[in-house]
């Protein structure tokens, strides 16, 4: 079962698994409060992420990277495919590695791209947002 | 005494008339006299001239020397005209001149005559006098040749002795000097006594260990030294040696053993002063290595600053690669992009050698597994390998299932004779084989190799194989691009793991074998690693497929207890639920490592199974799992992880994994791996 209108944001086979944990297919209980509680994470994380690139406090990247990828986890478990690229390329950056993770970069470079992969990230998930609270008819 | 003389001479008869036939004198040729017969036969050649210098007597000895056959021409003649004779007999000009002199002075002279054959005449010219007036000359002519020949060679024995002598006492430069066969010093030199600073009273007669060190003479260098001279004829030796005052100096020493007829007389020793030469030598060596370390770093550098823009300008490039080109754009940016990741390729190439050959690259020691290397390389190998090319990997079942060392520079080597064999290689096959190739208690020793049927490499080229920048192929025509790096780069991978690398032919005939070892470390909980590697062993082999996994999961997880690690608690709760859809009713959480180490610890464990999420706060999932099976823990601890990155997943069961999933998690590959893990739990 796909959400209509996010077929390349969110990965159908990995949502439908959420999906089918619910026991009852009218009311969705339990993918409803997993999906509210991961827009909580998801902005909260995002807050972090703004933060840390604004304050640029000791160690801030590797803040940046492991926020990246706490992030990553959950969006990839509800199979938000954009989001969870976009988390990967922020715990890439954050670690000084290119998008791949292979190559590295510099801090300066760093700063930049993660400055438009958070923004990028933020858009993609408000767009999920959007599509997932229409689901579940809560727009 | 000349006065006397003159008044002799005046009254002696003077020749005045010449050539005058001779006459002979009855007195001196009276036969069989005495006299007669002594001058005669006396083996030295004699002339007998009166005051006259009439010739009056010859022996015959004279006439054979001097080639007047008949001693009629001789006797009687006015002795200078005979003398005058020098075509035959040479030696008679410096007759004359004797002569003239022993005339003159009356007393007796000897000349030596030199032929222009560089033969000696010796000629003694005698005045007989009686009662105060000259009665006769005796004229004696030497063949002395070879007296001569021996005087000379004395003379000039003597004169190199001396020469000799000269030199070696004032040579300064260096230090000449002799010691008695049992190694005393006998002589002494003006360089020995500036370099060592002993008067010659001070050491002669005392040992040669003297200019040793205390240590070279505890350890018996000297007398090493001399059994060494006796035996070869000579020893060399560069060291310290001490003066007299205790300092030291960087010398060159050449002891050689000296004979004189047969009998051993004692050693010469030869000593130079190499401290300066010494000093500038390691500058020299410090000032080249130096050198070549800001060169590597520049280089190290340069390749860094190179490479930034180089993959932002291949980022750029894929970007504009999805863009809508038409299809010569599209083959333009090809060939920019192809080119591209051929540059980088060197560039990175560039960055690793500069980076051995300053010697800040270092080998990592974490727990890899061979196997998976090969398999993993291979099938990379697999998916872009040539039709008429056979890939075939030959992998020792004895190989260990973890071992330490470093994964990444072991692949990369691999990686580099596989790409090599496939590049060069048009039909037949190219084969890896890994096996142990020695085993101790604490090291394997494992032989990689790759076997192709190639163009191989023409004999000439094989010595320079891991020369850094060489390449066999250097014509204008290169089919085969690279930097020539690749396998001076493997030599000191290879070598910084411990092992060797080599080449030869494919005794196949055609083709090349390229080899390498590598020592790793074995680990201290390989045992239980290796129990759990057998396990996934067991977990991959297919088994019969229960025909419905959902009902055997049920099954399998009644009165199990899970302990669930995970930090996101959305993934948390999801994970909670999708076990308990399992019909997992008793699951404990941790959101960290050491939550979990401390939950799991308790003996005995609790838990049938635990699920490992990898990067968390506190303490990893990965060294979690360390310390627990360091603690003997042998329940089936599964990786959850996002890492997507190529070598992860073997790296965890390297580790002490049981086996992984990726996230997010999929539902019945979680099925498939838990009945695994369970069941064989049960039947453990």
């Amino acid at each position: 079962m796909s959400i209509p209108g996010a077929e390349d944001t969110i990965d159908p086979a990995t949502f439908e698994q959420i999906l089918e944990m619910d026991e009852d297919e009218v009311d969705r209980e339990f993918s409803k409060s997993i999906v509210f509680d991961f827009f909580g994470q998801a902005e909260s994380t995002f807050a972090k992420m703004d933060s840390s690139l604004d304050k640029k406090e000791k160690d801030y990247l590797k803040t940046l990277s492991e926020l990246g990828h706490f992030l990553k986890g959950s969006s990839a478990t509800l199979g938000l495919t954009k989001v969870k690229d976009s988390c990967e390329k922020i715990q890439h950056y954050g670690s000084l590695k290119d998008d791949a993770g292979t190559k590295d970069i510099t801090e300066k470079q760093a700063q930049d791209k993660l400055l438009t992969i958070i923004a990028q990230a933020k858009e993609e998930f408000s767009e999920v947002e959007d599509v997932l609270r229409k689901f579940y008819k809560d727009a | 005494m000349a006065a006397s003389l003159n008044a002799i001479l005046t009254k002696s008869p003077v020749p005045s008339v010449v050539g005058l036939p001779p006459t002979i004198p009855e007195d001196v040729c009276q036969p069989n006299s005495f006299a007669d017969d002594l001058l005669r036969y006396t083996p030295v050649a004699t002339l007998i001239l009166d005051a006259a210098l009439q010739i009056r007597q010859v022996s015959d000895s004279y006439l054979r020397v001097s080639g007047a056959n008949n001693r009629n021409h001789v006797v009687g003649h006015y002795a200078p005209n005979i003398f005058h004779q020098t075509v035959t007999f040479p030696a008679h000009a410096s007759a004359r001149e004797a002569l003239q002199i022993a005339q003159d002075t009356g007393s007796v002279q000897q000349v030596q005559h030199l032929t222009n054959d560089n033969r000696a005449w010796t000629i003694r010219a005698v005045p007989v006098v009686r009662h105060g007036s000259l009665r006769y000359f005796q004229m004696e002519f030497t063949d002395t040749t070879e007296q001569r020949r021996q005087q000379l060679e004395l003379e000039e024995r003597l004169y190199t002795n001396e020469c000799y002598r000269a030199l070696v006492e004032t040579v300064k430069d260096y230090a000449i000097f002799m010691l008695d066969p049992d190694g005393n010093v006998a002589t002494w030199n003006a360089g020995a006594q500036a370099f060592k600073g002993y008067k010659p009273s001070e050491i002669i007669g005392r040992h040669f260990s003297n200019f040793y060190s205390e240590d070279d003479r505890r350890a018996g260098k000297p007398e090493r030294e001399l059994v060494d001279a006796l035996r070869d004829g000579r020893c060399e030796d560069e060291g310290w040696r001490y003066r007299s005052d205790g300092s030291r100096f960087w010398a060159n020493v050449v002891i050689t053993t000296i004979y004189k007829d047969g009998a051993h007389l004692g050693f010469s020793k030869v000593t130079r002063d190499l401290t300066e030469r010494r000093k500038s030598e390691r500058k020299l060596i410090s000032a080249y290595e130096e050198a070549s370390k800001l060169k590597s770093e520049f280089l190290a550098n340069m390749s860094h600053e190179i490479r930034t823009p180089m993959h932002g300008m291949l980022s750029a490039l894929t970007l504009l690669l999805d863009t809508r080109l038409d299809e010569n754009q599209l083959d333009l940016a090809h060939v920019i992009q192809e080119s591209g990741e051929v540059l980088l390729q060197v560039i990175n190439d560039i960055l690793d050698y500069s980076k051995l050959a300053s010697g800040s690259f270092s080998i990592s020691q974490d727990i890899i597994s061979v196997v998976d290397i090969i398999q993993s390389v291979f099938r990379a190998h697999l998916r872009c390998s040539k039709p008429g090319v056979a890939l075939e990997s030959y992998v020792d079942p004895n190989l260990p299932k973890a071992a330490e060392g470093d994964s990444l520079r072991y692949r990369q080597i691999i990686q580099n004779f596989l790409s090599n064999a496939t590049k060069f290689t048009e039909e037949g096959y190219v084969r890896i084989t890994a096996k142990v190739d020695k085993e101790d208690d604490e090291y394997y020793t494992i032989l990689t190799e790759v076997v192709d049927t190639g163009i191989g490499i023409p004999a000439e080229s094989t010595k320079t194989l891991f020369t850094p920048f060489t390449q066999f192929d250097n014509s204008a025509t290169k089919r085969y691009k690279g930097t020539g790096l690749g396998l001076s780069i493997c030599k000191s991978l290879a070598e910084l793991m411990g092992g060797n690398i080599g080449y030869h032919a494919n005794p196949e005939g055609r083709g090349s074998i390229f080899w390498f070892t590598a020592k790793l470390k074995k680990c201290k909980q390989a045992k239980i690693v290796e129990v759990l590697a057998g396990n996934m062993e067991a977990l991959k082999s297919p088994s019969p497929i229960s025909a419905n996994p959902m009902q055997e999961i049920k099954v399998a997880a009644a009165g199990k207890r899970l302990l669930l690690t995970e930090d996101n608690f959305i993934n948390r709760k999801v994970m909670l639920q999708m076990l308990s859809g399992l019909g997992f009713e008793n699951i404990d959480v941790a959101s960290d490592g050491k939550e979990a180490v401390a939950k799991a610890s308790i003996e005995p464990t609790p838990y049938d199974l635990i699920l490992m999420d990898v990067n968390m706060p506190v303490q990893d999932g990965v060294s979690a799992t360390k310390e627990l099976r360091e603690k003997g823990l042998k329940v089936p601890i599964v990786a959850m992880t996002a890492n997507a990155l190529k070598g992860h997943a073997e790296t965890y069961i390297a580790k002490g994994m049981s086996g992984y999933i990726a996230k997010p998690v999929d539902r019945n590959l979680l099925i498939k791996l838990l009945l695994k893990c369970l069941q064989r739990q049960d039947d453990g």
